[in-house]
C-alpha cells in the first residue's frame, strides 16, 4: 500500500523535478554564454548567443520527441546503433574535419557533429542490453566481450584524439559492470590490468596530451604555455569569492584571459560572477537532477531501463565532475563540456536525448 | 537480482556522487572562500602580457668590414588601447595639437598597428628622444615611450638596390601568417635585406609581466631573451660602390663591377636611386618615389631586360667561328648598308673591307649581317644560350628576371624572316638580356670560358660562404683567344669605339653597343681588364642615353676615380 503510493509519486515527481531543473540550467547556460561574450565593457559578437538559442530550441524539440518514443526501441536496435556508431567514427577518421589539432567533427550538410558524443549514448544502450539478464554470465561473456566492444569505440575516439570522451566510456563500462549481476571481481581484475598497461598508453599519447597531464601536476611549470589556462581559470574562480562579482562583471573572462570561455570553461564565468553561493546553487541543481534520475533507477523493474537510467545518471555526474574538476585544476584539461551549460553542439543534444529517454521510461510506469 | 545487491550498488553509486561533489565543493571552498582575497588581488593585477623586446637585426658590412647598415635606437610614442578607450579621440587630438601634426595620422597608425587591448600601439613612430620625453611629461600615464631598434643605411642612395630596406611586417599580412612574423617586427624587403632575411633577422624576446588595471607592471613572471641577428659581410667594396654611384648619378641605367675569377660583385648600382631610410620611417618622400616616372625602385641591373645591341656581336662571332662559317681572315665589304629584298639594313659608316678584328673594333653592322646570314638563327641562339643568356644568373638578390633568346623553339607561332636573323646578328629585335646576364657573357670571355655564379654574400657571421664553382660554357680556348685578341681592338685600335679608355693604361678589353629603342638608343659598354689576366669585369648600361659613347664615358670616370684613389 505504502509502496504503491510511493511508486505513484515516483511516476510523477522526479520527472517534474528534473524538468524544472533543466529549465533552470538552460537559463543559467544562456546567461553565462551571454556574459562570456561580454568583453572589456562591450558586447563583442552575439552570434554565438543566437546560435545557442537555436541549439536549445532544437534540444528541447529532441527531448520531447525522445520522450514520446517507446524506450524499448533502443533495446531492439542497440547493436544496430553500435555498428552505425563505429562506422561514423571510422568516417571521422577518414573524412573528418580537423580543428585545434584534433579530428572530431563530421560535416553533414554544413552542420558539424561529433560522433564521439553520440557514442556515449550508444555505449549506454549497448551495455544496458548486454547486462539486461539477472545472471552472472562468467568472465568472458559477462565482462570481456562487452569490454572489447566498448574498447573499439574507445580506441577510435582516443585516436581523434579525444581523451576525455574515451575515459568517460571506460568509466561508464566499469560502473555499469558493477551494477550488473556479473561478479565484481571480473571488473576489479580488469581495472588492475588496465593500470598495469597504462605506461604503454602514455607512450601513444599525443604530445599536447602528455603536456596537459604534466601541467596538471604542476601548472606553474609553464605559466604562458598549457598551464596558463589553469592558472587563469583558478584566478577567475577564486576571485569570485563568496558572492561573486555580479552578472556581466567578471573581469577575468571579460579581459580575454581565458580561451574557450563559452564552451569548456563556462564554469569559470559562473564562479567569477556568482561566487561560491552561485556555484553551490548550481551544484544543488546538478545533485537534484542526478539524484532524481538515480532514484527512478532504484525502483525500476525493467533491467534495461534501469541500466539506461543508471548510465545516464553516471554520465551526467562524470560530465559535471570532470569539467568542474578541470577548471579547478584538480583534473587534467581533457575537453569535457559542462552538462547543459556549455555552448551547444552534439553534447547538448545527446544529453537532452538521454533525458528524453528518461522521461519516456518514467511515463511507461 | 536480489534487492540486497541492488541496494549495495545504489549505496556505492551514491557514495561516488557524494564523494565527487564533496571534492568539488571543498576545492571551491578553498579557492573562493579561503583564498578568495588572494585570487581577487591576482585578478585585479592579473593582466599577464608579454612586453615585447625587439631584437637587433644583424649589421651589413662591405668586403673590408666597412659598416653599411645597422640598427640604432629610436623612440616611439605608444598607447595601450584598454587604458585610453574612453578618451582616445580627445587624447589624439590634444597630442596632435601639441606636436603640430595631423590627427588623422595618429588614427591611421593606431588602426594599422593595433594588436589587442593590452599591447602597446605605436601612434607616433620614431620621434627624437627629447620630444618623446616632453610628450610623456605632458600626457603622463596615457602614453608611454616605447624604445625600438631602427634600421639605418649609412650610404642610402649608393646601396639602395643592393641592400633593399626593412619595413614593419604589418604592411605584409601574408608574411605574418605564413612565416610567423609579429605585426611590429621588421621584415626585409628587396635586396640583401630580403634575400638573407632569415639570417639578418633576430629573435624577439620580452618580459612576461602582469599588468594591473592602470597598465602598470604588477608582477614579473620571467624573461625571454632576445637573440641578435647575424651580421652579413658582402663582396661589395664601399669605395667602388661610391665611385660607381657618382659616375652613374643623374643617369638612368645600371652599373656592375665584378670580380672576374669568382663572380663576387664589387659594385652594383641601379640609377636613379632612392633613399631606403624613408621606407623605414615611412616618410612623405616615399609617395614621390612611387610616383616617379623614372621608376627608381626598379633594380635595372637584374630586373630589367634590354636589347643587347652590338655587345651581342662577339657571341655571333663565336657562333660563326664554331660552325666554321668564317675564319679570322674572312672579309666582307661594308658600303654602309645591306639590301635584303626591298629592305635596307644600315651601318654607321661605310667601313670598307672588314675582317673580324676590324669589324668588332668599328662595330661594323654590315660585316655581322653577312656573318649572321651565313651562320643562321639556330647556331647563334645555341651559342648565346651556352654563354648563359636566356637563364637566370642565380645572383643572390630577389626578383631577378631573365632575358629572351629567340631560339627555334621560341615563339613557334611567329614567322621568322631573314630580316629577323639580320637584326639578331647585331643584337636587335627579339633578343633581350639584363645587364647582369650581359656581364656574365663577357666575364666568360675573360674567364677562359667558365661561367661564374655572381654573388654578393661573402660571410654570414663568422662563416664564409663558399663560392659556387664556375661551370664550363663549352667554348674552345682557341676561339676564345681569337675573340680576346679582337676585343682589345675596341680600345687599342685608333678607330676603336672605346678608344678613350686606352688613356687609363689598364689593358682593357670590351665592346660597346648602341641598341635602338623607343625613347632613344640605349648605350652599353661591357668589358674586362687587364686582358692578359682578367681580374675585373665591368658593365655599364644607360637607358635611352643616345649612344654607347655615354657608357664609355661612365667607365672612364669610374675607372679614373679608382686609379686616382689608387684602389686599382
Amino acid at each position: 500500500m505504502i509502496s504503491a503510493i510511493f511508486n505513484k509519486q515516483l511516476n510523477y515527481t522526479p520527472r517534474k523535478i528534473v524538468a524544472i531543473c533543466l529549465l533552470i540550467l538552460t537559463a543559467i547556460s544562456l546567461a553565462s554564454i551571454y556574459s562570456s561574450l561580454h568583453q572589456a565593457g562591450k558586447m563583442e559578437d552575439l552570434d554565438i548567443f543566437y546560435k545557442e538559442i537555436i541549439w536549445v530550441v532544437i534540444a528541447w524539440v529532441i527531448l520531447i520527441i525522445f520522450s514520446l518514443v517507446n524506450y524499448r526501441i533502443w533495446f531492439d536496435f542497440a547493436y544496430v546503433f553500435y555498428v552505425i556508431n563505429i562506422l561514423l567514427l571510422l568516417a571521422v577518421d577518414l573524412f573528418g574535419r580537423r580543428a585545434l589539432g584534433a579530428q572530431r567533427w563530421l560535416n553533414v550538410g554544413g552542420f558539424n557533429f561529433q560522433p564521439s558524443e553520440l557514442s556515449k549514448l550508444i555505449t549506454i544502450f549497448l551495455l544496458a542490453r548486454f547486462f539486461v539478464h539477472d545472471v552472472n554470465k562468467g568472465f568472458i561473456k559477462g565482462a570481456l566481450v562487452p569490454f572489447t566492444l566498448v574498447m573499439f569505440n574507445v580506441i577510435l575516439i582516443a585516436k581523434q584524439p579525444d581523451l576525455g570522451t574515451a575515459l568517460i566510456l571506460i568509466f561508464l563500462f566499469f560502473l555499469m559492470g558493477f551494477a550488473s549481476a556479473n561478479k565484481k571481481r571480473y571488473f576489479v581484475a580488469m581495472i588492475i590490468a588496465a593500470l598495469l598497461i597504462s605506461p604503454f598508453v602514455w607512450n601513444h599519447m599525443k604530445d599536447y596530451q602528455k603536456k596537459r597531464l604534466i601541467v596538471f601536476l604542476n601548472p606553474n611549470a609553464e605559466p604562458l604555455g598549457a598551464g596558463y589556462t589553469i592558472i587563469q581559470s583558478k584566478i577567475a574562480i577564486g576571485s569570485g569569492k563568496f558572492f561573486g562579482k555580479g552578472f556581466l562583471s567578471g573581469t577575468q573572462n571579460q579581459f580575454n584571459f581565458l580561451p574557450e570561455r563559452h564552451t569548456d570553461f563556462i564554469f569559470t564565468v559562473i564562479a567569477e560572477e556568482w561566487g561560491f553561493i552561485g556555484c553551490f546553487f548550481l551544484f544543488l541543481i546538478y545533485i537534484t537532477v542526478i539524484n532524481n534520475i538515480s532514484r527512478v533507477a532504484k525502483y525500476q523493474k525493467d533491467n534495461f531501463a534501469r541500466f539506461v537510467i543508471l548510465g545516464t545518471a553516471f554520465l551526467f555526474f562524470l560530465h559535471v565532475f570532470i569539467n568542474i574538476g578541470m577548471t579547478l585544476g584538480i583534473l587534467p584539461v581533457v575537453g569535457v563540456p559542462l552538462l547543459f551549460v556549455s555552448y551547444g553542439g552534439t553534447h547538448l543534444l545527446v544529453s537532452f536525448m538521454l533525458l528524453g529517454i528518461f522521461f519516456n521510461i518514467c511515463r511507461q510506469q | 537480482m536480489s534487492s540486497f545487491k541492488r541496494n549495495n550498488f545504489d549505496a556505492f553509486f551514491t557514495s561516488i556522487c557524494v564523494g565527487g561533489f564533496s571534492i568539488l565543493l571543498i576545492s571551491l571552498f578553498y579557492y573562493q572562500i579561503l583564498k578568495g582575497d588572494y585570487y581577487l588581488i591576482r585578478a585585479r593585477n592579473n593582466y599577464v602580457r608579454v612586453i615585447p623586446e625587439r631584437s637587433l637585426r644583424g649589421n651589413i658590412y662591405d668586403r673590408n668590414g666597412e659598416l653599411l647598415a645597422k640598427d640604432i635606437p629610436s623612440f616611439n610614442i605608444s598607447v595601450i588601447p584598454y587604458q585610453i578607450k574612453y578618451k582616445k579621440d580627445k587624447l589624439f587630438k590634444s597630442i596632435s595639437v601639441y606636436i603640430n601634426s595631423d590627427v588623422k595620422r595618429l588614427d591611421r597608425n593606431y588602426n594599422r598597428k593595433f594588436q589587442n587591448q593590452f599591447s602597446p600601439v605605436d601612434i607616433i613612430p620614431d620621434i627624437d628622444k627629447k620630444t618623446a620625453f616632453k610628450i610623456k611629461e605632458k600626457f603622463g600615464d596615457d602614453v608611454l615611450i616605447n624604445p625600438e631598434p631602427k634600421r639605418l643605411y649609412l650610404y642610402p642612395y649608393e646601396f639602395a638596390h643592393v641592400l633593399g630596406y626593412v619595413q614593419d611586417a604589418s604592411a605584409f599580412p601574408e608574411n605574418i601568417k605564413k612565416y610567423g612574423y609579429s605585426p611590429s617586427e621588421r621584415i626585409g624587403k628587396t635586396g640583401i635585406e630580403e634575400y638573407y632575411d632569415d639570417y639578418l633577422r633576430g629573435k624577439d624576446g620580452g618580459d612576461l609581466i602582469e599588468i594591473n588595471a592602470q597598465g602598470q607592471i604588477a608582477g614579473f613572471l620571467g624573461k625571454l631573451n632576445t637573440q641578435r641577428g647575424n651580421d652579413v659581410y658582402l663582396t661589395l667594396d664601399l669605395n667602388m660602390q661610391k665611385a660607381a654611384y657618382s659616375a652613374m648619378k643623374d643617369k638612368k641605367g645600371a652599373f656592375i663591377f665584378m670580380d672576374s675569377k669568382n663572380g663576387g660583385i664589387l659594385a652594383l648600382v641601379s640609377s636613379p636611386s632612392f633613399n631606403p631610410n624613408s621606407f623605414v620611417t615611412g616618410a612623405d618622400e616615399l609617395t614621390e618615389v612611387f610616383k616617379d616616372k623614372r621608376r627608381p625602385l626598379q633594380n635595372r641591373a637584374i630586373q630589367s631586360t634590354y636589347p643587347l645591341g652590338s655587345t651581342f656581336k662577339p657571341v655571333v662571332a663565336i657562333a660563326a667561328l664554331e660552325s666554321k662559317k668564317i675564319t679570322t681572315s674572312t672579309t666582307f665589304n661594308c658600303t654602309g648598308k645591306l639590301k635584303l629584298g626591298n629592305a635596307e639594313f644600315h651601318c654607321e659608316h661605310a667601313h670598307g673591307l672588314q675582317n673580324l678584328y676590324a669589324a668588332l673594333a668599328h662595330s661594323c653592322n654590315v660585316y655581322f649581317y653577312n656573318v649572321g646570314m651565313l651562320t643562321g638563327r639556330e647556331q647563334i641562339t645555341k651559342w648565346a644560350e651556352k654563354l648563359g643568356l636566356n637563364s637566370l644568373t642565380g645572383i643572390d638578390l630577389p626578383y631577378e628576371n631573365k632575358g629572351i633568346v629567340p631560339g627555334t623553339s621560341w615563339g613557334v607561332f611567329k614567322k621568322w624572316y631573314m630580316g629577323d636573323t639580320l637584326n639578331l646578328s647585331i643584337g636587335q629585335g627579339y633578343i633581350l638580356a639584363s645587364p647582369i646576364e650581359n656581364t656574365l657573357v663577357f666575364n666568360t670571355f675573360a674567364n677562359a670560358g667558365y661561367i661564374v655564379r655572381p654573388h654578393i654574400i661573402n660571410k654570414i657571421g663568422d662563416t664564409s660562404i663558399a663560392v659556387t664553382q664556375p661551370v664550363k660554357s663549352g667554348i674552345p680556348l682557341e676561339t676564345l683567344a681569337i675573340l680576346q685578341n679582337d676585343l682589345r681592338g675596341v680600345i687599342e685600335n685608333d678607330g676603336g669605339t672605346a678608344r678613350i679608355l686606352n688613356s687609363l693604361a689598364l689593358k682593357i678589353s670590351g665592346k660597346t653597343g648602341t641598341a635602338q629603342a623607343r625613347g632613344g638608343a640605349h648605350g652599353w659598354f661591357v668589358g674586362y681588364f687587364p686582358y692578359d689576366d682578367p681580374k675585373y669585369t665591368i658593365c655599364i648600361f644607360l637607358e635611352n642615353a643616345g649612344s654607347s659613347y655615354e657608357s664609355v664615358k661612365v667607365a672612364l670616370e669610374f675607372l679614373g676615380q679608382l686609379k686616382e684613389k689608387k684602389i686599382l
